[in-house]
């Protein structure tokens, strides 16, 4: 199947083809109207199923009542629950402190992974050692560290960014070690004939060879850390976060606010996907020639 | 300057039927390069021409024997010694300038010095004007070109080029073998030149050595004993190069006998020399 269409053009008098891609303003429209599409058909199943609403929340939820006034916004609606945490301050606090996290937690975990699959790749000793444990580290869900960060580091902050630290690390160090083994080896003989020893080849050579295949990687460590955050923000909901809100809208019965808390957590994602990610990986393609 | 190879060996390690064995990719090997010559490796593939153009650059160590150039033995890569690959090799990433610049950079040469630097040999190979693109905008034989650049702007006692116009199309490759004889007439850089086309080997160089089927060994070392600039379509040089082709298509024979099936036969029928002995692959 193609996604490019075939427009005509007036050369010289004679119509030509031309390949036409579609716009990034046609793929955005169409991401809009599929998420608009969802939306509708969420008022539509909440409106008419009979489910009740503090199970399956509307996520506006306008009706008429019986004295025939017209409210726009159900008070138990999702979108309800987002006003009454954007004005009391509390969904700018929990994603401040969760993303305070994460700059640690994921920096940390880039630095350190990157460092990791590159000796792995690069040293046979390593391989044969740390490199064969940390596939079965990383097939661990990073949750089950929490308890051993708590005992080992005490309650607070440091036990949750040792927890996102332990699940994005070793999958960037698995990536990564992938990343600089599949870089052609013509790369490494062109640096060494041109003069390139040890650390010049890794930093000139090596680590832009492996760009393109290495901020995959990064993306999914992202995603990884993510995760974690959550998870162990959702057992410690005494602290802020978002992962915490969700678990307090549980505490309360709250739905609306569960799932407040899971849209903000799923658009988060696809926020820094598209925005951060996303340019990042079009940049790369381009420069390298690997898409027009 | 003077390059010699030293009763040069090499194996290699494979993995074969019982565990890890020993390939002979080069019998002892003895010969010498002088200075300012277009030397030429030419052999059937397998043959041992990249491993010694390898060993030359210091890519690879001999398993026995020296190589030495001007005296000195070859240890490692070193910027007296560029190479150009079949493979164009220019890191996508950086603008044709920048590649060109980057053997300088390591080098320790000021910005401002490898930039005039790499602008002369970009003009020396016509494609000053793609300076600031990348090499995915470039075609093929640019891309070459370029590497061809990149490697003389090191300014280097001897280019080794492995193969270098095997992945182009007939028609660049013609240009290229032009520009390289200018080039060559330019500079006067030694150049050691490894191909499997009898013919550019002859029409480029002032020797040509020929390489027995694996494991490689010196079958003959020819001069070509005409003047620079030379014109491919001379009477002469076809002469030329008609009487080494059977020296090579014997040796391509004996390397397609081993890799066929056992009913292909050489087209003209004269089957192997006597007292060749068909070698097991990866003992
Ligand atoms: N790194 C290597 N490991 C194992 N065998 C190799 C290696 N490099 C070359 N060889 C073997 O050595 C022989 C000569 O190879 P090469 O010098 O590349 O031949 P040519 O360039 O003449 O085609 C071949 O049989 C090849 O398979
Ligand atoms: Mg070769």
């Amino acid at each position: 199947m193609s996604n490019a269409s075939m427009d005509s053009v007036q050369v010289r008098g004679a119509a030509i083809k031309i390949q036409n891609q579609p716009s990034p303003w046609a793929a955005f429209a169409i991401r809009v109207a599929f998420i608009l599409g969802l939306m509708i058909l969420w008022e539509l199943v909440t409106a008419f199923s009979g489910v009740p609403t503090y199970l399956f929340p509307p996520l506006i939820g306008p009706r008429i009542d019986t004295e025939g006034v017209f409210h726009l916004v159900h008070p138990g609606s999702v979108l309800a629950a987002f006003q009454r945490i954007v004005s009391d301050g509390s969904l700018l606090a929990s994603t401040l402190s969760s993303f305070g996290r994460m700059a640690i937690g994921y920096s940390v975990s880039v630095v350190g992974g990157v460092a990791l699959g590159t000796l792995i790749a690069r040293n046979w000793y390593v391989r044969q050692t740390i490199g064969s444990m940390v596939l079965s580290l990383q097939s661990l869900p990073s949750i089950c560290w929490l308890p051993f960060a708590l005992i080992w580091v005490g309650i607070n902050e440091n036990a949750i960014i040792l927890v996102i630290v332990l699940g994005a690390l070793f999958a960037i160090a698995i990536s990564t070690e992938g990343a600089i083994r599949n870089v052609p080896p013509i790369y490494t003989k062109v640096g060494r004939v041109l003069g390139a020893k040890r650390l010049a080849l890794a930093k000139d050579v090596l680590f832009f060879a492996a760009l393109p295949e290495l901020l995959g990687g990064l993306k999914v460590g992202w995603t990884f850390a993510w995760r974690a955050l959550m998870a162990a923000e959702l057992i410690r909901a005494d602290v802020a976060g978002i992962g915490a809100q969700l678990q307090v809208g549980r505490d309360f019965n709250d739905m609306a606010l569960m799932f407040a808390s899971v849209i903000t957590i799923l658009a988060i994602g696809l926020l820094v996907d598209l925005l951060i990610f996303g340019t990042a990986e079009r940049a790369v393609r381009r420069r390298w020639g690997l898409e027009k | 300057m003077s390059i010699e190879f030293q009763s040069v060996q090499k194996f290699f390690q494979r993995p074969g039927k019982g565990g890890m064995g020993r390939v002979q990719a080069l019998s002892p090997t003895t010969f010498n390069i002088q200075s300012g010559e277009f030397f030429s490796i030419i052999g059937p593939s397998g043959c041992g021409k990249s491993t010694l153009l390898n060993l030359l650059a210091g890519l690879d160590e001999p398993s026995a024997g020296k190589v030495l150039v001007d005296g000195v033995e070859v240890k490692e890569p070193g910027p007296d010694r560029a190479v150009v690959f079949q493979e164009h090799g220019l890191m996508p990433w950086m603008t044709v300038r920048h590649n060109v610049e980057y053997g300088l950079k390591l080098a320790g040469m000021a910005p401002k010095d490898r930039q005039e630097k790499a602008m002369q040999y970009l003009r020396m190979v016509h494609l000053s004007k793609f300076a600031e693109s990348y090499p995915h905008q470039l075609s093929g034989g640019m891309r070459q070109r370029v590497s061809i650049a990149r490697a003389l702007a090191l300014e280097p006692r001897i280019l080794l080029m492995d193969e270098p116009f095997s992945a182009l199309d007939a028609q660049t490759r013609d240009v290229l073998q032009d520009e390289l004889q200018r080039i060559w007439e330019e500079t006067r850089t030694t150049i050691l030149f490894v191909t499997h086309h009898l013919s550019e080997a002859v029409y480029l160089s002032d020797r040509v050595m020929i390489m027995t089927a694996p494991p490689g060994s010196i079958k003959r070392i020819v001069r070509v004993p005409f003047a620079h600039p030379r014109q491919k379509t001379s009477n002469e040089l076809s002469a030329f190069i008609n009487d080494l082709h059977q020296d090579i298509k014997t040796e391509v024979d004996i390397v397609a006998a081993r890799e066929l099936d056992p009913d292909w036969q050489p087209e003209n029928a004269i089957r192997q020399e006597d007292g060749i002995v068909m070698q097991g692959e990866g003992i």
